[in-house]
């Protein structure tokens, strides 16, 4: 993937992904942070991939999935982190030459409050089930996608969205 | 909640948006990095069952290779010609002859040609490689003469010489058995027969030689060795030390003459004929001595007492 490329890429899934995380970790800064670290691990693994010729099989099938799957370890991660050392661009900045010109891009978004009802919901049940409902409804993934995330079959990523559904629902009743 | 109502909410969170700016900066950010530098070696992967060899890389390689050439040395040393480690065998053979000492160079070199021709006689086809063999073997039984020529000590070349005798005594029925051509054969017997022919001249001509040397050089050490007994019997005061380096002489003398070393003998009976002159001038000195003299005048004889009390 050339600059080209991973720009209209870039374009195409930052706010899918931003959307994604932000869900997850509740905060726009942390969300901010974790994003880039996803891209930027992207562009640094799709680089290394197209070096390697010899090989080859290596190569990233699916970007977008790819993508998300990284966004999702860097969430992990961040919650493992939480309570040791926690994430900043300038760390980041340590990790690749990122330049770290500490912008100011964190904004308060405002949700009604049945959304933040649901947004809470969505904290409370299994992170896999909150993952599965975000990609699926929020950010248009197919289940192929979700599949190729998850590494599971395409079948067991159907009953895992009407688990998770049906969890969310438990949860917002309850 | 229904489940349809729940998917409309959650379609909502679409209106949330990252910071525009952010966006920007980041994307900027992210493809200023030259993909190069961000490029880190990827590790080679091995099967874990190998992944010693890296380690041991330096150590195992010679090591192989020592085993190999053991292995092949090994191997070698029971092939026979046309096996192509035959020329290891050669090769192992040849070192034999050059490591060894002069004065046993020509029974290794014998040896090895034996050794040889045993080999030529198990096999039956490969023609090329075995003329090739018996050129060697001639030039090896053609080298054995002038080997033992090349010893310097008489009384050691004659022994070599009987030594090589008596091994080359069945080179001849050796010969017979290696498969030939009539013309080859006939050649390669005539070569055994000449070596032993010249071998056996040998022995006859360096018997002589020892045989001649003592004719003068004996007459000299009997002589030595009386006038050293004179000498003693007339000096008893001599020093131990003379008397003993006198003996050692006249035995490592005779010795000498009995190796056939003619020239060492010869050295040995000088050496005996200096210390002689040299111990009779001491005596000489000694008995002129003013205290000897002296004392000699001192001593009257009982007539010349008698003749003195006369007077």
């Amino acid at each position: 993937m050339d600059k080209k490329k991973f720009s209209e890429f870039y374009d195409q899934n930052i706010n899918k992904v931003f959307r994604f995380v932000y869900l997850r970790v509740d905060s726009a800064e942390t969300a901010q942070d974790l994003t880039s670290l996803a891209f930027l691990k992207l562009w640094k693994t799709q680089a290394s991939f197209s070096n390697d010729k010899k090989n080859q099989s290596s190569k990233i099938s699916n970007h977008k999935a790819f993508l998300f799957q990284i966004a999702r370890n860097q969430i992990i991660d961040f919650y493992r982190q939480k309570d040791k050392k926690p994430l900043s661009l300038e760390s980041l900045g340590e990790i690749a030459d990122f330049q770290v010109a500490k912008p100011t891009f964190s904004q308060r978004i405002e949700l009604d409050l049945e959304m933040e009802k649901i947004k809470k919901a969505l904290k409370s049940i299994n992170p896999l089930y909150a993952d599965i409902i975000i990609w699926k409804y929020l950010d248009d993934l197919s289940n192929k996608e979700i599949a190729q995330i998850l590494k599971k079959k395409e079948g067991n990523v159907r009953v895992l969205l009407h688990r998770a559904m049906e969890s969310l629902k438990k949860q917002l009743d309850s | 909640m229904q489940e349809k109502d729940i998917i409309k909410k959650i379609i909502e969170f679409k209106k949330i948006q990252p910071n525009h700016d952010w966006v920007i900066w980041l994307k900027a950010n992210i493809l200023e990095i030259k993909p190069q530098n961000l490029l880190h070696e990827k590790p080679r992967v091995r099967l874990a069952s190998f992944s010693f060899i890296n380690k041991y890389q330096k150590a195992f390689i010679p090591a192989f290779l020592g085993l190999f050439f053991v292995f092949s040395f090994s191997f070698a040393q029971i092939a026979l010609p046309g096996n192509i480690l035959y020329p290891i065998k050669t090769l192992t053979q040849d070192a034999k002859i050059y490591l060894a000492s002069e004065n046993t160079k020509p029974v290794v070199r014998l040896e090895v040609a034996k050794a040889r021709m045993e080999d030529l006689s198990k096999v039956q086809n490969h023609e090329q490689e075995i003329s090739e063999i018996v050129k060697i073997i001639k030039k090896d039984l053609g080298l054995v003469p002038q080997e033992i020529k090349k010893i310097d000590k008489k009384q050691i070349a004659l022994d070599v010489s009987k030594d090589v005798q008596e091994r080359s005594k069945d080179l001849q029925v050796m010969a017979d058995k290696i498969i030939l051509e009539e013309n080859d054969k006939e050649e390669l017997s005539r070569t055994v027969k000449n070596a032993q022919s010249q071998v056996l001249a040998l022995i006859m001509e360096t018997t002589e030689e020892i045989n001649q040397c003592p004719s003068f050089l004996s007459n000299d050490l009997v002589e030595l060795g009386e006038r050293f007994t004179d000498i003693q019997n007339a000096m008893i005061q001599l020093p131990n030390d003379e008397i003993i380096k006198m003996k050692n002489l006249l035995i490592e003398a005779s010795a000498s003459l009995k190796a056939g070393d003619c020239l060492a003998a010869m050295e040995k009976i000088e050496s005996i004929n200096q210390l002689l002159s040299f111990l009779s001038l001491d005596v000489q000195v000694e008995t002129s001595t003013p205290e000897k003299l002296d004392e000699e005048s001192s001593i009257i004889s009982p007539q010349e007492e008698l003749e003195e009390n006369d007077y």
